[in-house]
């Protein structure tokens, strides 16, 4: 039995070598997705494939199951690496293209003791547009190459013939070069970190270690879930706008269900699968991380692993289904329904908690602004844009968000590279959904055409169904996007959109969504949606209509707020778009 | 002029403030500690100063500089307790700082994580129609109108400082300059920072940022800094005071009242710049420095006898674009706690007991555990501070790491004391290797340097566990920050955005900018009375691929901007790109992004005293028993620090206690004293 300051060790240098991976990766790698926008993951998992620490991003975490079907574990070899980015063909383990994932076994005295991970987003992979993600996608044959399960490197030795096809299917091949170097280097440097720890400690210590990481994991959830969730059935459904091909909206629906201390979530009864881009091949890890992730957020040192799989005994999906889709349906956008897979597992936890989950964020935006210009050259614009998240039981949503960890680029530094002009950036007001916690406000982006002509491409989500907020808080105000607003010529473009025509001196307004309200807005303290008035998230009408707070000048009208507040309705509804709803009466099409 | 010898320097912590008086010609060094007064920073300045000169006897004329470190910005910034500051900007724009980069950081909890605080409120931030291009050219000239009502509203609003931060005002100032102009003549009372004289560099969220930080800081630096020269002239100490600032200079007061937020890092800096100048003197020019206080540790790299600086900084949650001293910091001190939780989970730190009530071993109230505790039970530390002036209770920490560690685990309270100090250790080895592997470099190719008051009990484990080649503990570890202020001279970054497209380089439009930077460089080191044999100007360029969104800072070799010139520093950058990141692209389009020119004006050195010549071999004071490393407390021999002569060697185990810091060398090491008096700590003999 080893020490318990001893195992501590041995997860602090497990945390400190995976971040020195991600250190590594950011460093070395060569495009700007992955050096700039971060979008990458590192993980370490024990011998039966389950996490043991990884980044906190809720994708798939069952990794190598897939590997292992083409080459057990007793044929892999010291120096080995493996390489995949096929979603249908690891049944979900990688869910779109970009990523691709590397994955190192560790040995310690020829015995097979962890493996170390790593996944980037790349650039381009071919595919039928440059960035590889279109939202007009129809099949994932649109969407790049797809790489089974290969060893890339046998004993140390690589096999540069596949790296060579990979990289002739790109259209920035040197780019591509450049970060497999950086991502494989990065899954070598993992290996290298576990080995010197074992060394270091000894194998049956660090073995123990990681399983006391996963069952702390396990306990740590086990313990909030036995804690605060009544057994009973809880369902939810969550919609999403458009699949960006079809003017069909798509919902993704759970029941979360906890019987004699088995927890289950079945997506079965989930919308058919899309004919664009949004399908999500779902893991049965990714629900589980969302519960864990949500219900141990106040417990220190507990991180997201294969602990969070174990305390849940059972994800269903229906083949076919958005959340299950079948080859070859396109998965490019699958965020905009992995998002709603958060939302929908928050309104049922909403229905099972007495309303202690939180309201719906949004899903982030992009859009692609392809210029072309007399003289030949083809400025491209490409920027993330910021939403509202949903209120919380105890904050605010958080206002103008992307994600985790990628970073918007500044005005100054997009006018210098993108051939555009930006006129206005600020907080889409009235846009968080009332509430005693108010959403999170969404963002308004001003964009002037500069080029000569321009095509738009854009993915703006949450318009037609907004974020939805929770025990008497509001849903979040939809965005929009409009075309040379205030002029003869003003128009509004299509949120979930494509091949936007537009020509230089056009001016597109981008509005994006905002985040629900949680907990009825009568509640909220004067001062408060006073504050917001004065900083400017909430306008004056607002805070009268959907507050009961009346402000005159700089001030709150105590009588007339109180008044009104009095005579405020209070539904018993649990959730709220557009108007008030129980769960059961949103669960049919 | 002959009879002004010496050089009074002071760093003021949050609990303690570190007074030396030298004599500039290496002569005699006088050390005090004092109490700090967080609510009244100068009383605790005055306080050092009378302490030391008491001590010294020294008279006031006879001080011909003073030198110090101040945490007034730092602690305005953490605390948020800077003036109430306004914003002015360009109009559509007044959410800039509230949205940011739009990120939950990659270790957040997402479900969780809010959005920290801004330093202005949206409420108090104003627009007003005008916009520059990027080119520099006005699109909407400045609608003065419009600044009128702007200066009624923030009156009503009673604010006392604001910042004035247009789009790409780096690339054409007027418009600033003219809102400032105006602002200033109407607002009498109100401190007024323009983002063109803070960071004039592209970047609208960080520049506002550190605008906003800076008249924040403002009014509350510029009433300190008064307290100070009057405080100072009052004593008769006539001397010329300096400020240290967080890019590892320093700069008169006047300076300091104006640009507050460049002493945002003030105490830090002043340690990375101590560890330097001893380093230089040991002749390591290569450092990892961690400075372990009661609360946190900070570590900082030295490379080639230079504190290494970034622009990509923060201080609390704010990020910082300023040049300043690279330092990682953690919540790893004497003080951190350590906790079980509930499923067993073992951590210390990063929550603290502090300095009030501290460790269990103060008696003054503190039961929780802590990594003090730990040492003391172990032996490592003395049972008093301060050379017995407090004293210690050994039970009181074995109590708290009994009950709250060892019991709840099921193991001896020594094995509980030993495992607190592998993950303070540990945590601090992690740190250290952020700052070393993780920007690709070996820590075998560094002298490790550990000082603070807690550095030096710690420092030789480190040591071990980085496999460093060797450890240096200065001969005062617990002031380096103010032997720090002796090593520095008058430092000042001047920087503008000049974005230059690739193959269609402006030299001569570089030369012109260059040339102003350099002439206001000029004018700040003449106005600071430095000689013109004196002043050094550095000329750097910040570079980047073509869409990059970072860029790397090249030094500009030459005088002229030529194309050889221009040619060698793209040439410098791939080279620095494939060091730093591995890789070059020698076909990609290379921009030129910002113009950098670092002022120093040197100022006299002060040298450290030497110390006599052993003869013999050091004698052991007493004996303690001690467990340094795994095994059980053994009769430890215990030096005096005082009584080390240069060229002294002691072989571990031993601890070499002193004022206000223990040594500890473990079994197989040995450690020699140098003629500064500082130990350099080996694996093996010397």
């Amino acid at each position: 039995m080893t020490d318990r300051f001893t195992l501590e060790l041995i997860k602090g240098a497990l945390n400190a070598a995976r971040r020195e991976m991600e250190a590594l990766i950011a460093r070395t790698a060569m495009s700007p997705f992955i050096r700039e926008k971060k979008d990458f993951f590192t993980a370490f998992l024990n011998p039966k494939g389950e996490l043991v620490v990884s980044t906190s991003l809720t994708l798939a975490g069952n990794l190598v199951d897939a590997i292992l079907e083409t080459y057990p574990a007793e044929t892999m070899r010291y120096g080995d690496l493996y390489w995949y980015n096929d979603c249908y063909g690891t049944g979900g383990a990688v869910s779109h293209l970009p990523d691709m994932v590397f994955v190192s076994p560790v040995f310690h005295e020829g015995r097979l003791i962890a493996f170390a991970e790593a996944w980037g987003h790349l650039w381009d992979i071919g595919g039928s547009v440059p960035g590889s993600i279109s939202p007009h996608a129809t099949t994932v044959f649109q969407e790049g190459i797809m790489i089974p399960p290969v060893r890339v490197v046998h004993e140390g030795v690589e096999n540069e013939e596949v790296v060579r096809i990979f990289t002739r299917n790109s259209r920035f091949p040197e780019m591509q070069k450049g970060d497999l170097k950086a991502i494989m280097a990065a899954c070598r440097l993992g290996e290298t970190r576990l080995t010197e720890a074992v060394a270091r400690y000894g194998v049956d210590a660090f073995e123990q270690a990681c399983e006391t990481m996963i069952t702390q994991s396990e306990q740590a959830l086990c313990a909030q879930i036995e804690r605060r969730i009544p057994d009973g059935d809880y369902s939810f459904r969550d919609r999403i706008d458009s699949d960006a091909v079809t003017d069909r909206s798509y919902f993704v629906d759970v029941t979360l269900r906890k019987q004699a201390g088995n927890v289950e979530a079945d997506f079965s009864a989930s919308d058919q699968q899309a004919t664009g881009p949004i399908n999500f091949l779902m893991d049965d890890s990714v629900p589980k991380f969302m519960l864990g992730l949500y219900l141990t957020m106040d417990e220190p040192g507990i991180g997201m692993n294969g602990g969070f799989e174990r305390a849940i005994d059972r994800i269903v999906t229906r083949p076919g289904s958005v959340v299950s889709p079948r080859f070859p349906a396109p998965l490019g956008l699958r965020s905009h329904t992995m998002i709603r897979v958060t939302t929908a597992m928050f309104g049922a936890l909403a229905q099972a908690m007495g309303g202690d989950a939180s309201a719906a964020s949004c899903v982030y935006v992009l859009y692609y602004l392809r210029g072309k210009n007399a003289d030949g050259s083809e400025p491209l614009c490409i920027e993330g844009l910021a939403v509202g998240f949903g209120a919380r039981v105890f904050a605010d949503g958080i206002d103008a968000v992307y994600y985790v960890a990628q970073e918007n680029y500044p005005i100054e530094f997009a006018e210098m590279e993108f051939g555009v002009e930006i006129e206005r950036f600020g907080i889409h007001r009235d846009s968080g959904g009332a509430g005693r916690w108010r959403g999170g406000c969404g963002i308004v982006r001003d964009v002037r055409v500069l080029s000569d002509e321009a095509v738009l491409g854009i993915r703006l989500d949450n318009c037609l169904q907004p974020a939805f907020g929770v025990k008497g808080g509001l849903c979040g105000a939809p965005g929009r996007i409009t075309l040379n607003p205030g002029t003869a010529e003003e128009r509004e473009l299509a949120t979930m959109s494509d091949g936007n025509a537009l020509k230089k001196g056009d001016l597109v307004r981008i509005v994006t969504s905002g985040g629900g309200g949680w907990g009825s807005p009568f509640d909220r303290p004067a001062e408060d949606v006073l504050g917001d008035v004065l900083d400017g998230f909430v306008g004056i009408e607002r805070a009268r209509a959907d507050y009961g707070v009346v402000i005159e000048g700089e001030t709150v009208n105590e009588v007339a707020t109180q008044a009104l507040r009095a005579a405020a309705p209070r539904p018993t509804e649990m959730f709220h778009r557009h108007t008030p709803y129980h769960a059961a009466d949103d669960r049919h099409d | 002029m002959s009879s002004q010898r010496f050089a009074l320097a002071l760093d003021v912590g949050g609990t303690f403030t570190d007074v030396i008086l030298a004599e500039r010609a290496g002569g005699h060094l006088w050390v005090t500690k004092s109490s700090s007064v967080p609510s009244d920073p100068a009383a605790g300045f005055f306080g050092g100063v009378e302490k030391i000169m008491r001590e010294s006897g020294i008279a006031a004329e006879d001080v011909s500089i003073i030198l110090h470190g101040s945490t007034v910005a730092t602690n305005a910034i953490l605390e948020g307790k800077g003036a109430r500051t306004g914003l002015l900007t360009t109009d559509g724009f007044r959410h800039v700082l509230e949205i940011g980069r739009a990120e939950i950081p990659r270790e957040a909890n997402l479900f969780g994580w809010v959005k920290p605080k801004r330093p202005v409120l949206p409420r108090n931030i104003f627009e007003v129609p005008e916009r520059v291009r990027l080119d520099g050219s006005v699109v909407t000239p400045l609608d003065e109108a419009a600044l009128a009502r702007v200066a009624d509203e923030i009156e009503a609003r009673g604010l006392d400082a604001l910042a004035i931060v247009f789009l790409h005002s780096y690339a054409n100032p007027d418009h600033e300059r003219r809102a400032g102009a105006f602002l200033r003549g109407r607002l009498a009372g109100v401190e007024i920072a323009l983002s063109v004289d803070v960071l004039p560099l592209f970047r609208e969220y960080e520049r506002a940022t550190a605008t906003a930080l800076n008249a924040s800081v403002q009014p509350v630096v510029g009433r300190y800094i008064g307290q100070l020269s009057k405080g100072l002239k009052d004593r008769g100490l006539a001397a010329p005071l300096f400020i240290m600032k967080s890019n590892g200079g320093t700069c008169p007061p006047e300076e300091a009242a104006r640009g507050g937020v460049h002493l945002a890092l003030s105490g830090p800096a002043a340690g990375a710049a101590g560890a330097a100048h001893l380093g230089r003197l040991a002749g390591f020019e290569d450092i990892l420095t961690i400075d372990m206080g009661g609360t946190s540790a900070d570590v900082a790299l030295i490379r080639g006898g230079e504190p290494a600086t970034t622009t990509t900084g923060s201080i609390g949650v704010h990020p910082l674009a300023l040049s300043i001293v690279d330092i990682h910091t953690i919540g790893a001190g004497g003080g951190s706690k350590a906790i079980v939780t509930d499923l067993g989970a073992i951590r210390v730190g990063p929550e603290s007991a502090g300095a009030d009530p501290g460790p269990a071993a103060y008696g003054k109230g503190g039961t929780e555990p802590t990594v003090t505790d730990a040492n003391l039970l172990l032996g490592k530390i003395p049972p008093h501070l301060l050379d017995g002036e407090i004293a210690l209770d050994p039970e009181a920490a074995e109590r708290a790491i009994k009950t709250q560690v060892a019991d709840p685990l099921g193991i001896d309270t020594l094995a509980a004391a030993r495992g607190i100090i592998d993950l303070v250790d540990n945590a601090m080895v992690a740190a250290l290797k952020v700052m070393s592997v993780e920007r690709g470099l070996d820590p075998r190719d560094f002298t490790l340097s550990a000082f603070g008051g807690a550095g030096p009990v710690h420092g030789a484990r480190l040591m071990r566990l980085l496999t460093a080649p060797r450890l240096l503990v200065p001969r005062y570890p617990g002031i380096l920050c103010a032997i720090g202020l002796l090593a520095t001279d008058l430092r000042y970054g001047f920087a503008i955005t000049r974005l230059q497209r690739a193959g269609r380089y402006d030299l001569g439009g570089m030369e012109m900018a260059f040339a102003d930077l350099a002439a206001q460089a000029d004018t700040r080191l003449a106005a600071d009375g430095i000689a013109p044999e004196d002043r050094r100007i550095r000329r750097a360029v910040d570079l980047r691929y073509e869409k990059q969104g970072v860029e790397l800072t090249i030094p500009f070799v030459g005088d002229a901007v030529t194309e050889a010139a221009i040619g060698a520093l793209v040439e410098n950058f791939h080279a620095e790109h494939e060091r730093l990141y591995t890789f070059a692209d020698p076909a990609a389009p290379v921009e030129i992004v910002n113009l950098r020119v670092e002022a120093t004006g040197l100022t006299e050195r002060i040298q450290l005293p030497e110390i006599a010549k052993a003869s013999g071999k050091p004698a052991p004071d007493a004996q303690r028993l001690a467990s340094l490393d795994a095994g059980p407390p053994v009769s430890t021999p215990i030096y005096r620090r005082n009584s080390l002569l240069a060229d002294h060697v002691i072989h571990g185990p031993a601890i070499v206690d002193q004022l206000d810091a223990t040594t500890v060398i473990l079994a197989g090491q040995s450690a020699l004293t140098d003629r500064y008096g500082n130990l350099v700590i080996r694996e093996g003999t010397p």
